[in-house]
C-alpha cells in the first residue's frame, strides 16, 4: 500500500507538468513577477518564501527555466531603468553637474559638498536596496539558479542583476541628453570630498566608503574575473588627482623652505593616506597612492629639502636635531634604500667639520706666540710645561693640538654616532658611508698617525690615572676606532713604538695593564703582525728586570766592600724591535763617539758588560745614555753655612754633567764647550739637558752666566748652592724634545717609512709570485694592494718601481709585453 | 508569534502535520535556511513557520529524521546507514532536490 502511494505521488506532478505547460508558466510568472516587484518595494513580509520558491521550482520543472531567467532579467532591467535610475538622477543637483563640467570650483564647495553628500546618500541607499532585494530574489530563485546557471554556464541571476545596476544606473546619463554618467558624477564627487579632506575639512567617510565598496563590488563584465569597476575607473582617477595634489604640495612646502616642516607634513601625509585608504577607500590602493606620494612629494624634493639653506640636514646636524634627522631619514629611506641624498650631505658635513678640525690643529700648531691656548696648555700641562719658557711653548702647544685634534674627532664621532643610532636607526649603509667620510678627512691630515699615537701616549702616561677600568677601556676603544680609519697603519706603528719606547724606558707608563690592554686591542683590530714588535718590546722589558735582579745578586756576591755601590737598573733591548732613531748613534752619517761616563759609572758599565757577555757570548751592547735616568744625592751648602740635601732624579746625561761639578772646586765654572768636550754628549741633548738644569726656575741647580734664555757655546755654568725646593726629592725632567716632530724629523721618518714600505712591498710581491708563478701586471698590482691594505695604502708608482727592481735582481722575469706578464724565477 | 530569531521553528506539511525542531537542525536544508534568513523579510522568516506545500507528512517526517541524523553524525566517519523504506525512496529524492539538502 505504501509503495503504491509512493509511486502514485511521484507520477502525479509529472503528469501535471506535461499537461499544463504553457498555461501554467504564464500564470505562475504573473504571480512571481508581481511578488518580485513587491520585494523591490519592500513589501516582502506579506509574501511566502515557500510559495515563490515553489512557483519557481515548478517553472523550472516545466523545462521553462530559461524563460524564467530571461523574464526576471527583463523585470530587473525595467525596474532599474524606470524607477531607480530616476531616483538617482533626481538626486543629482544641477550644481553637481555644473561642477562636473568645470572641475576647479572651490568657491561653491559648501553647496557642492551638501549636494554631493545627498547624491551619495541616495546612491548608497539604492545600491543597498538593490543588493538586499537581489539577495532575496536570488534566494527565491535558488532552484532556477542551481539548474540553469550551472548547467548552461550562465552567470547567476544575482551577478546579472548587479551588471544591470551598473549598466542602467551607474552608466545612465545624468540628464537625458548629457554625456555625463552617474558614475562620472560619483567619481568627481568622491575626489572632491577627498580633496576637501586633504585641505583639512572633515568629510563623511563611511558614506564614501560605501560608495567605494559598491564600485569594488561591481565588475567591468559579467564574468567575475573581469576587472573591478573600482580598479578600472575610480582608482586611476584618484591616483591622478593625488599625483597632481602632491606635486603642488611639494612645491608649496619647498616654498615654505623649512626642512623640518617638510618632513613633518610629509610624514603626516603618509599617515593620512594610509588612514584614508583604510577608512574611506580600499586597502589595495594604499601601496599605489603611497608610491605616488613617495615619487611626487618625496623623491622629487628630497634632494632640495636635504640641501635647504639654514634648515636642511646640515642645520640639523649642527644643532643636533635628532627628531628632524630621523624624519629626513625615514622619508629618504622610503624612496631610496641607499639613502643617497642624505648620505651625501652627512658625508659632506663630516668632511667639512673634519677639515675644520684639521685646519685648527695646524693653526694651533703654528701659532708660536702665547695665546689663550698657551694658557690652556699650562693648565693642562705636565711638569715640563710648568718649566715652560717661551721656547717650549710651541712644542707643547703642538702636542696639545695633536691631542686636541684626536679629542675633537672623537667628539665629532660621538656626535655622529648618536645621530646614527637615534635618527638613522643604525642603518648599515649610512654607517659605512659615515665611516668612509671619517677615514677620508682623517687621512687628509698627513700627521694623523702621529697625532693618534700621541693621544695614546698622553693617556697612557697620565690620562688614565684615577679612572676606572671601564673608563680606560672606553678611552682606548675610542682611540682604536680612529686607528681603524687610518690608512697608513705602518706609520702609526712606527710612532707608537717610538712613544712606547719612551714610556717604557723613562718609566712614564701609568699602568702596564693598560698598555697590555691596548696591545691586545690593537691586535684584534689590525692583526698579529702589527703588534709583534710591540710585544717584543714588552718582552725585552721583562727580561731586563730579571737581568737587573740577577746582576744585583751577582754584585752582592762578588762585591768589593770599599766600592761605593751604585744601583744599576738596566734594560737590554733588541735593536731590531725598538725604534731605530732612539738607538741611533749616528746622525747624518757621522758616528758619534759614545759619551764619556764619569769614573764610577764607567766601572759599573764595565762590570755589567762583563757580567752580561759572560752569560750571552757574541752579543754587542751599546749604551744608550740618552734614554736613562739616575737618582743622585746632592748636597747644597747654603751661604749661611747650613747644609741642605736633596735627592735628585735626573736623566743620565744630567747626571754626567752634574758629576763634572763634583770634581770642581766651589765657585768655579765650566763653559759649554768644556762640558761638551768632557762628556761628549751630543750637542742637541746637551743643550736640552742644560736648559733643564740652568733655565727652569724650579730646578735651577746650575747657574749660567750670562743669564739669558738661549744656551750659547760661550756660556759658563757653575753649581748653584742656593737651590731651593720644598721637597727632598726633586725630579728634573729633560726639556722634551719636540714631541710632535719638526719638519726635519718628519722628513726623516717619512724616508724611513718609505724604505720600510719598499721592503714590505717587495716581500708581498715575491710572496704572491711564488705562489702564482705567473701573473699579469694588473693582477699582480691588485693582489699586492689587497695584501698590503691592512697596513698602508701603497703608492702605485712605488709598487711599479719595486717590480722593476725585482726584475733587475732576477727574482722575476718578464714573460710577455701584451698584456704585460711576469713570471717567478725560482 | 515566534520571532525571527527564536530557537525553534515549525515545519508544516501539505496535509497539516507540524514538526517543531531546532532552527539549526532545520537549516541543514538550503531552501529552509534561505526561507528563514532573518535578513530577508519573507513571512516565514518573520513567523518561524514554514508551510511546505510539496511535502506530505510522511515524507516530511522522514526528512526531519534525516536532519537529526545528519546533525548527529556530522563530521564523523563510519556512520551507520539510515533506514529508508524503499517505497519512500523516490519521494525523498524529490524532496531532497526541492529542499536543497
Amino acid at each position: 500500500m505504501a509503495a503504491m502511494r509512493a509511486r502514485h505521488k511521484i507520477r502525479a506532478p509529472r503528469r501535471g507538468l506535461n499537461a499544463a505547460k504553457t498555461d501554467d508558466f504564464d500564470s505562475l510568472w504573473t504571480v512571481l513577477s508581481s511578488s518580485l516587484t513587491e520585494i523591490h518595494t519592500k513589501n516582502a513580509s506579506t509574501l511566502s518564501f515557500e510559495e515563490l520558491y515553489r512557483n519557481a521550482y515548478r517553472i523550472v520543472l516545466m523545462m521553462r527555466g530559461d524563460d524564467l531567467y530571461e523574464s526576471v532579467k527583463k523585470l530587473e532591467k525595467d525596474w532599474l531603468r524606470d524607477t531607480v535610475q530616476k531616483r538617482i538622477t533626481d538626486s543629482i543637483s544641477s550644481s553637481l553637474v555644473r561642477a562636473q563640467e568645470s572641475t576647479d570650483i572651490q568657491d561653491q564647495s559648501e553647496e557642492r559638498r551638501a549636494a554631493g553628500e545627498k547624491f551619495m546618500g541616495v546612491l548608497k541607499e539604492a545600491w543597498e536596496d538593490h543588493q538586499l532585494c537581489m539577495g532575496m530574489i536570488t534566494d527565491v530563485l535558488m532552484y532556477m539558479d542551481r539548474i540553469i546557471s550551472t548547467d548552461k554556464s550562465k552567470p547567476s541571476i544575482y551577478i546579472v542583476s548587479m551588471g544591470l545596476f551598473r549598466d542602467y544606473v551607474l552608466r545612465a546619463p545624468v540628464r537625458p541628453d548629457s554625456p555625463i554618467t552617474v558614475a562620472d558624477v560619483l567619481e568627481s564627487t568622491v575626489l572632491f570630498m577627498i580633496s576637501l579632506e586633504r585641505v583639512g575639512h572633515i568629510i563623511e567617510r563611511p558614506l564614501i566608503r560605501h560608495c567605494i565598496s559598491m564600485l569594488e563590488g561591481l565588475y567591468e563584465s559579467e564574468k567575475e574575473e573581469g576587472e573591478k569597476l573600482y580598479l578600472s575607473t575610480f582608482e586611476p582617477a584618484f591616483i591622478k588627482t593625488s599625483k597632481e595634489f602632491y606635486q603642488a604640495e611639494g612645491r608649496r612646502l619647498l616654498e615654505i623652505g623649512d626642512a623640518t616642516t617638510f618632513c613633518r607634513i610629509s610624514s603626516q601625509r603618509i599617515t593620512e593616506e594610509q588612514e584614508r585608504c583604510l577608512s574611506t577607500l580600499a586597502m589595495m590602493t594604499e601601496p599605489k597612492v603611497l608610491e605616488v606620494l613617495d615619487n611626487e612629494l618625496i623623491r622629487k624634493n628630497i634632494d632640495e629639502v636635504v640641501m635647504l639653506e639654514g634648515t636642511g640636514v646640515r642645520h640639523m646636524l649642527d644643532h643636533n636635531l635628532l627628531e628632524g634627522l630621523r624624519s629626513v631619514y625615514s622619508l629618504n629611506a622610503r624612496v631610496d634604500p641607499k639613502k643617497d641624498s642624505l648620505a651625501r650631505v652627512v658625508n659632506k658635513r663630516i668632511v667639512e667639520l673634519g677639515k675644520e678640525i684639521n685646519a685648527s690643529s695646524i693653526v694651533v700648531a703654528q701659532a708660536a706666540q702665547p695665546t689663550k691656548d698657551a694658557k690652556d696648555a699650562k693648565d693642562a700641562g705636565t711638569e715640563k710645561k710648568e718649566k715652560g719658557k717661551e721656547k717650549e711653548k710651541p712644542v707643547n702647544q703642538q702636542t696639545l693640538s695633536a691631542i686636541q685634534w684626536v679629542d675633537d674627532i672623537l667628539a665629532l664621532k660621538r656626535q655622529f654616532d648618536t645621530v646614527w643610532e637615534q635618527s638613522f636607526l643604525s642603518d648599515q649603509g649610512l654607517q659605512s658611508s659615515i665611516m668612509a667620510s671619517f677615514a677620508n678627512f682623517i687621512n687628509m691630515n698627513p700627521r694623523s698617525s702621529e697625532y693618534l699615537s700621541l693621544f695614546f701616549d698622553e693617556n697612557l702616561k697620565k690620562g688614565i690615572k684615577g679612572k676606572t677600568e671601564s673608563e680606560v677601556d672606553t678611552l682606548l676603544d675610542n682611540g682604536i676606532t680612529l686607528l681603524r680609519y687610518i690608512k697608513d697603519k705602518d706609520l702609526f706603528e712606527t710612532y707608537y713604538k717610538k712613544h712606547l719606547s719612551r714610556r717604557l724606558l723613562m718609566k712614564r707608563s701609568a699602568s702596564t695593564d693598560a698598555e697590555r690592554q691596548m696591545i691586545s686591542k690593537m691586535k684584534m683590530e689590525v692583526g698579529n703582525q702589527f703588534t709583534q714588535r710591540i710585544e717584543a718590546m714588552f718582552k725585552d722589558m721583562t727580561v731586563s728586570e730579571d737581568l737587573t735582579a740577577n746582576y744585583k745578586s751577582h754584585i752582592a756576591r762578588s762585591a768589593d766592600p770599599d766600592q761605593k755601590p751604585v744601583d744599576l737598573e738596566i734594560n737590554v733591548l733588541t735593536s731590531t724591535m725598538w725604534p731605530m732613531e732612539i738607538m741611533a748613534n749616528t746622525k747624518d752619517g757621522v758616528v758619534q763617539l759614545p759619551c764619556i761616563f764619569p769614573r764610577e759609572i764607567e766601572n759599573l758599565k764595565q762590570s755589567f758588560e762583563k757580567f752580561y757577555l759572560d752569560k750571552h757570548s757574541g752579543r754587542k751592547l751599546s749604551w744608550q745614555a740618552g734614554m736613562g735616568t739616575a737618582d743622585i744625592r746632592a748636597t747644597f751648602k747654603r751661604s749661611n753655612g747650613k747644609v741642605q740635601k736633596h735627592e735628585i732624579n735626573v736623566s743620565t746625561y744630567m747626571m754626567v754633567i752634574l758629576l763634572l761639578f763634583n770634581d770642581l772646586p766651589d765657585g768655579k765654572s765650566l763653559s759649554f764647550e768644556e762640558i761638551e768636550e768632557r762628556t761628549r754628549i751630543p750637542k742637541n741633548d746637551l743643550i736640552r739637558n742644560l736648559q733643564s738644569l740652568a733655565l727652569v726656575a724650579k730646578t735651577r741647580i746650575l747657574r749660567k752666566s750670562p743669564m739669558s734664555r738661549e744656551i750659547n757655546p760661550a756660556d759658563r755654568f757653575s753649581f748653584n748652592h742656593e737651590f731651593q725646593s720644598p721637597f727632598v726629592k726633586v725630579r728634573i725632567g729633560v726639556v722634551a724634545g719636540a714631541k710632535v716632530e719638526d719638519q726635519e724629523q718628519r722628513k726623516e721618518t717619512e724616508k724611513k717609512m718609505a724604505d720600510e714600505r719598499g721592503g714590505s712591498i717587495e716581500a708581498a710581491i715575491v710572496r704572491i709570485m711564488k705562489q702564482r708563478k705567473k701573473l699579469t701586471h694588473s693582477q699582480l698590482m691588485t693582489e699586492t694592494l689587497t695584501q698590503l691594505s691592512t697596513r698602508f695604502v701603497p703608492d702605485v708608482s712605488m709598487v711599479k718601481k719595486r717590480i722593476e727592481s725585482l726584475i733587475d735582481r732576477e727574482y722575476l722575469e718578464r714573460l710577455s709585453e701584451e698584456p704585460p706578464t711576469y713570471g717567478y724565477v725560482a | 508569534m515566534a520571532d525571527s530569531t527564536s530557537e525553534y521553528v515549525t515545519l508544516v506539511s501539505c496535509d497539516g502535520f507540524e514538526f517543531i525542531l531546532p532552527r539549526s537542525t532545520a537549516c541543514i536544508s538550503g531552501t529552509i535556511r534561505r526561507m528563514l534568513d532573518p535578513a530577508s523579510k519573507f513571512s516565514e522568516a518573520l513567523t518561524g513557520r514554514c508551510v511546505l506545500e510539496t511535502l506530505t507528512g510522511v515524507v516530511l517526517e522522514k526528512v526531519c529524521e534525516y536532519f537529526f541524523y545528519n546533525e548527529k553524525h556530522k563530521d564523523q566517519a563510519n556512520v551507520p546507514d539510515m533506514d529508508i523504506p524503499p517505497e519512500l525512496c523516490l519521494e525523498l529524492l524529490m524532496a531532497a532536490d526541492y529542499l536543497d539538502t
